[in-house]
């Protein structure tokens, strides 16, 4: 087997663009929020950058499908940037690319900006392809939230879960979220929320209520990524090191010959497993501090407690309720608010989770600090329940 | 706004055509003796080319659904359901069920369904599901 990625590359810089509907702001001016940031933080100088990797999905600007949009907007010099793409996890892939860049011995330092401006779209959701691939050819007739949603009627009929006890555990996880987006300055929705408001909200499909779904957003995030070796050099201590990258694609078990329920994320299973073993974490319901996952719909969260192994299958809406997730329980997950409430443009978002593990785990996060974090996970999913792509990463302290 | 359509491709033109024709086709393999959807041109089981077209019996039952409340931009204002059916040949299929109350009394896990279509331009007519009649 490889040997890893665990500990051959530290993050010395990291940044992040206020999220939200960004028209004072085009994909240009978000990219150089986030950079600048990120600049300022590893202290470096933009010569020092070997190479980037730029992530954005749905929307293309400036010149297109390639490097230049990032490499123009940045006025990088002249070095290799890479354009990635894979679905919503497409800010997890452009840290993957940057960092077996370093590991590689390929780039010294290498750079990784994420980008999304969705609102200027015009439509709440996201774009809805209509032509030439699979999808629109098959299924014409759902939504995202309804693909969402069924995951909540397989998991009820699996588990034996109650509508009311379902919904409430639902509820719950939205709550959460706003409570701890209420303590971000960068995010798109600050405000609380009461359980009372989310089960009375507009229903969207169901069990799926407004609460229960993400909105999107426009923003930008980006890391620096070196080498531990060449981060002492530059003065930095108490790094934050990469221990884990994985990514699992879904291959079609999930849509044929029906030995899939629904209930869960194949991919996720296989991607955590994998992640687990490269970070040699061995219990992860202790070992993990803190969890970005991506929670797209709170259903999709719910299950995904259970798809990393954290709560036991059909006992993650029990973990919930009791307030295993929030901001003072066992593992908090989506201490920044999360995609409900930091938001959600979709090639920053998997950056965005690793900006908040890394702010945590240098004691840099304000009113949101957690006590003594030493290892955090981030899960960054792209696609459907039955078709996606799952990219699960853990950082942490040197020596953890 | 239109409703948002397939357009078909030659993997998947003997499909719609079919659904044009009034008639659901499914894929099998000579190799597996699988059935499979959605249309490809080899077994996704095995990875076999020797596939045939035939016409399925339209005959399902009903795996799981959702009520969607609040539709797509492109289907309309009114709740309507979300299915996943399994076919009698043993594919499942994501569908709309049409012809009943889109309520959870009226839409009960494995009612059996027949297909029906719903035509939605001169190229394409889509499979939706409905009770069994009788």
């Amino acid at each position: 087997m490889a040997s890893g990625i665990k500990d051959k590359v530290a993050v010395i810089g990291m940044g992040c663009s206020k999220f939200g509907e960004r028209w004072d702001a085009g994909p240009d001016e978000l990219m150089v929020e986030a950079y600048l940031e990120a600049m300022a933080d590893a202290g470096i100088e933009p010569t020092q950058l070997d190479a980037a990797w730029f992530s954005t999905h749905v929307d293309e600007f400036g010149t297109g499908k390639g490097g230049t949009p990032l490499s123009i907007a940045l006025r990088l010099p002249n070095i290799a940037v890479t354009r990635v793409e894979n679905f919503c996890a497409s800010g997890s892939e452009a840290f993957r690319g940057a960092v077996y860049a370093v590991a590689a011995g390929a780039a010294d330092i290498a750079l990784a900006v994420g980008v999304e401006k969705l609102k200027d779209t015009g439509y709440g959701g996201l774009p809805v392809a209509n032509a030439g691939t699979l999808s629109p050819q098959v299924a014409p007739n759902g939504s995202a939230p309804g693909n969402f949603a069924q995951l909540a009627s397989a998991y009820r009929s699996k588990h034996g879960v109650s509508r009311e006890d379902l919904k409430r555990a639902i509820a719950h996880v939205s709550v959460k979220s706003h409570a701890n987006g209420a303590k971000n300055r960068k995010a798109h929705l600050q405000k609380p929320v009461t359980e009372e408001q989310v089960l009375n909200a507009p229903m969207i499909a169901e069990p799926l209520g407004l609460f229960d779904c993400c909105g999107v957003s426009d923003g930008a995030a980006a890391a620096i990524v070196t080498t531990p070796e060449i981060a002492r050099s530059l003065g930095k201590h108490d790094l934050v090191m990469v221990k884990a990258l994985q990514l699992s694609v879904s291959n079609g078990y999930e849509s044929q010959f029906n030995a899939w329920d629904g209930s869960y994320f194949h991919t996720a299973r296989i991607a955590a497993k994998k992640a687990y073993r490269e970070a040699g974490v061995e219990d992860p319901r202790r070992q993990i501090s803190m969890m970005e996952v991506h929670d797209c719909f709170s259903i999709t969260e719910l299950v995904t407690m259970e798809d990393l192994f954290i709560s036991a299958e059909g006992q993650g809406w029990r973990d919930v309720l009791d307030g295993f997730y929030d901001a003072d329980g066992g593992v908090p997950c989506q201490i920044d608010g999360g995609l409900k409430c930091f938001g959600h443009p979709i090639g920053a978002s998997g950056l965005r989770m690793l900006y908040e593990m890394y702010l945590q785990l240098q004691g840099r996060a304000g009113e949101r600090q957690l006590a003594d974090p030493v290892l955090g996970m981030t899960h960054n999913l792209g696609g459907s329940p039955a078709s996606n792509v799952c990219s699960v990463a853990i950082v942490g302290r040197e020596g953890a | 706004m239109d409703r948002i359509l397939p357009q078909p491709t030659p993997e998947t033109r003997h499909f719609w055509e079919g659904c044009k024709e009034g008639e659901l086709r499914l894929q099998r393999c000579a190799a597996c003796a699988k059935s499979y959807f959605p249309p490809r041109p080899f077994c996704p089981g095995c990875g076999s080319r020797e596939v045939e077209v035939y016409p399925a019996s339209g005959r399902a039952s009903l795996y799981s659904y959702v009520i969607n409340h609040r539709p797509r931009p492109d289907m309309g204002a009114e709740p309507h359901s979300i299915a996943v059916v399994t076919l009698e040949e043993g594919p499942r299929m994501m569908t709309n069920i049409t012809g009943c109350p889109q309520t959870p009394e009226a839409l009960q896990l494995d009612m059996p369904l027949e297909v029906t279509f719903l035509k939605a331009s001169d190229e394409i007519s889509l499979p939706l599901f409905q009770p069994a009649k009788g």
